[in-house]
């Protein structure tokens, strides 16, 4: 009887019915997190710690001697330096994000909301279109951009990442605010609020997880892009983090000791995003519960 | 300033063909307290939603004070903005993301008012309606019976023509309820504001209401005062509804032996072959001792409904209906029974007249 009740002690009964259930979904989840992070535990590992002691397997835990010496020659690598990967990301990644959410936000709320001519023409031609793969636009792309000479530019990676993620986010919050309870706008409404007061004072407040979870979305997709980056921008001083990271791995043989502190440096960033909106980006999923 | 409202032939047609309103005409005076009741489903937010202007009628025109801010055969159509209409939403509807002060501010601030008349009108209604101490608070952290005030507040605050109620009251527990009722009817005597209240709970109308409407499937059944809906009802569907427990109704051959016992015939021989008898359980009683009796009953079983004790007897061996009951009765007494009133409706339901047999 005790060995259960502590077996059990999170069961809250209810939503997945009896404990047997319980028991399987926590053993199904926790089978499929640990295989999640294994791959970066051995990332880990393997980078704070000096490569003769990882060559056979990062597992082999003796000898053990922590180091940060991959991540520092990986940072200020006389070559290629991380740290200048690092900015450029950020160059890249910030209005990347801020850019096609306002847009986006814009028109989901259009979407959402009014009814005009075509309006159901138009988003569905718009999921269509999101299904092109990149590796579709990509010829098109440089040379629309070559044309407006933005090739090799922050600014042209920019509107690529934006336009990129215009459609999905607009998807994305168009789902969102059609979910928030009509009535608060309309009792703005009649309370004298304009169209443009309503969205600024009372919708995007009140969808705040909304467009946070879409935020940290966009961001991390621009972060972690490596193929529009390796195909518009050569110039090694713009040159993005993740194209930094192949070429850290050494002539002759692979350093993977400095590969590994690169791609623990460069994962950490969306890392940090997420768990700093975890609160919210949750709540942007589980969507808008309205409080009865 | 307070406005009369004109309604006049209004119908709402849902597309593909829902008809919410049927040919609705109306006239409330200003400063009156209009009650629509009407259970669920039956156009009552629709009419609300068409006089705030949140949805537009497919035919017919309603007057506000003297401008017509709806005319589905004109043309005319006026903002909700430009109605100065107070509304409050049966969930309040509440900003979520901001304090009972702001919510309050909301409507001053659109209107971009100076700073410290808003102050001075937001504390003045708060303190009216006794929220003062939870301006600071977000809706999330208040009570229902203190969001509804804040919802109130918010609908007072930029002092408009007509307030418009939605079920104010249906997410208030019994308690609060009627304290509620009590609280909404002295403000609104106060302000002498013309008000409109929605409701599917006749406790709730016949506590607040001036003149109250009967609307069923989007048609009005009746205008009138409390009173007359309750002793006149224009039809079986009103005289079933109004009235807690509901009126006994019977459909009868005019030959039944009840028509003979009540002495009811000569008022419904011009009727057709079938009427209709209401009795309500407070107009009748069961006793063990009345002299005058019209029909002798068995009790089947004796219940408290609110305070008072009713017994459902049953009458030459058919018909069983609920009456007040004296003390001393209990299940399985003979009893004998007394009509004080009873209310005869012709064979489609409509209204003949209420006598004292
Ligand atoms: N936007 C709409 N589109 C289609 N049908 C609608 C719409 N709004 C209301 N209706 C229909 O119109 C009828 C009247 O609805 P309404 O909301 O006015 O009823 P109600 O009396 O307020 O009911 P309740 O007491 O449940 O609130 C219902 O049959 C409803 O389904
Ligand atoms: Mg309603």
């Amino acid at each position: 009887m005790g060995a259960k009740r502590k077996l059990l002690k999170g069961y809250r009964g209810g939503l997945l019915g009896s404990p047997l259930k319980w028991l399987i979904a926590n053993i199904v989840a926790w089978t499929i997190g640990v295989l999640w992070v294994l791959p970066f535990i051995g990332i880990f590992m393997t980078s704070i710690r000096p490569f003769s002691e990882v060559v056979s397997g990062w597992w082999s835990v003796s000898p053990f001697t922590p180091t940060l010496k991959n991540y520092v020659d990986a940072l200020f690598n006389p070559m290629f330096s991380l740290l200048r990967g690092f900015m450029n990301s950020f160059i890249i990644a910030v209005p990347s994000t801020i850019i096609p959410v306002m847009l986006a936000a814009l028109a989901a709320y259009a979407f959402a909301r009014f009814s005009f001519p075509i309006k159901n023409y138009l988003f569905v031609t718009m999921l269509f279109l999101m299904a092109a793969p990149q590796q579709m636009t990509i010829i098109p792309i440089f040379f629309m951009l070559n044309n407006m000479r933005l090739l090799n530019t922050y600014l042209g990676l920019i509107l690529i990442h934006s336009s990129w993620g215009i459609p999905w986010i607009t998807f994305f919050l168009r789902n969102y605010f059609s979910m928030l309870p009509k009535e608060l706008e309309e009792i703005a409404r009649v309370d004298g609020a304009t169209n443009r007061q309503i969205f600024f004072k009372i919708v995007l407040p009140i969808s705040l997880p909304g467009i946070i979870s879409a935020s940290v979305l966009q961001f991390a997709w621009v972060w972690n892009d490596f193929f529009f980056a390796l195909m518009l921008i050569f110039d090694p001083n713009k040159m993005v983090i993740t194209q930094m990271l192949p070429r850290l791995k050494g002539q002759y043989q692979i350093d993977w000791g400095l590969l590994s502190s690169g791609s623990v440096l460069a994962m950490i960033v969306p890392l940090i995003v997420y768990i700093i909106f975890n609160k919210y980006y949750m709540g942007g999923f589980r969507g808008w519960a309205m409080k009865k | 300033m307070a406005a009369g409202i004109i309604i006049d032939d209004v119908t709402k047609v849902f597309p593909p063909n829902v008809v919410a309103l049927k040919n609705v005409s109306l006239k409330i005076k200003p400063g009156e307290f209009f009650v629509v009741l009407g259970p669920s489903g039956s156009g009552k937010t629709t009419l609300l939603r068409i006089i705030a202007g949140l949805e537009v009628p497919t035919k017919g025109r309603v007057i506000i004070g003297d401008e017509v801010v709806v005319d589905a055969n004109e043309g005319i159509y006026v903002e909700p903005r430009d109605r100065n209409i107070g509304m409050v939403f049966q969930n309040w509807a509440l900003y979520p993301h901001m304090t009972a002060y702001d919510n309050i501010a909301f409507p001053l601030r659109i209107k971009k008012l100076p700073k410290d008349e808003i102050d001075k009108r937001v504390r003045e209604v708060a303190e009216a309606l006794e929220i003062s101490d939870l301006l600071y608070r977000k809706p999330a952290h208040m009570s229902g019976g203190q969001q509804q005030r804040v919802a109130v507040a918010r609908a007072l605050v930029k002092q408009p023509n007509v307030l418009l109620l939605d079920e104010p009251f249906s997410n208030l527990d019994a308690r609060i309820r009627i304290t509620a009722r009590e609280f909404v009817r002295e403000l609104q005597k106060n302000l002498g504001i013309t008000t409109i209240l929605v409701t599917h709970d006749q406790a709730d109308a016949f506590a607040v209401g001036d003149r109250i409407m009967i609307l069923k499937s989007g048609i009005a059944q009746q205008i009138g005062p409390p009173e007359e809906l309750y002793g006149k009802p224009a039809n079986v569907f009103i005289a079933g509804f109004i009235g807690d427990p509901p009126m006994n109704l019977f459909k009868l051959k005019i030959d039944h032996p009840l028509i003979d016992t009540l002495n009811v015939k000569g008022y419904i021989t011009k009727h057709g072959n079938i009427v209709y008898v209401g009795i309500r359980p407070d107009e009748a009683i069961a006793s063990t001792s009345l002299e005058n009796a019209h029909f002798i009953g068995k009790v089947i079983l004796v219940e408290y409904v609110g305070s008072r004790r009713y017994a459902k007897v049953n009458i030459l061996n058919e018909i069983s209906m609920r009456v007040l009951a004296e003390e001393n009765i209990r299940d399985g007494d003979e009893v004998r029974i007394y009509v004080k009133k009873l209310h005869l409706f012709n064979s489609n339901g409509k209204r003949i007249c209420t006598i004292n047999p």
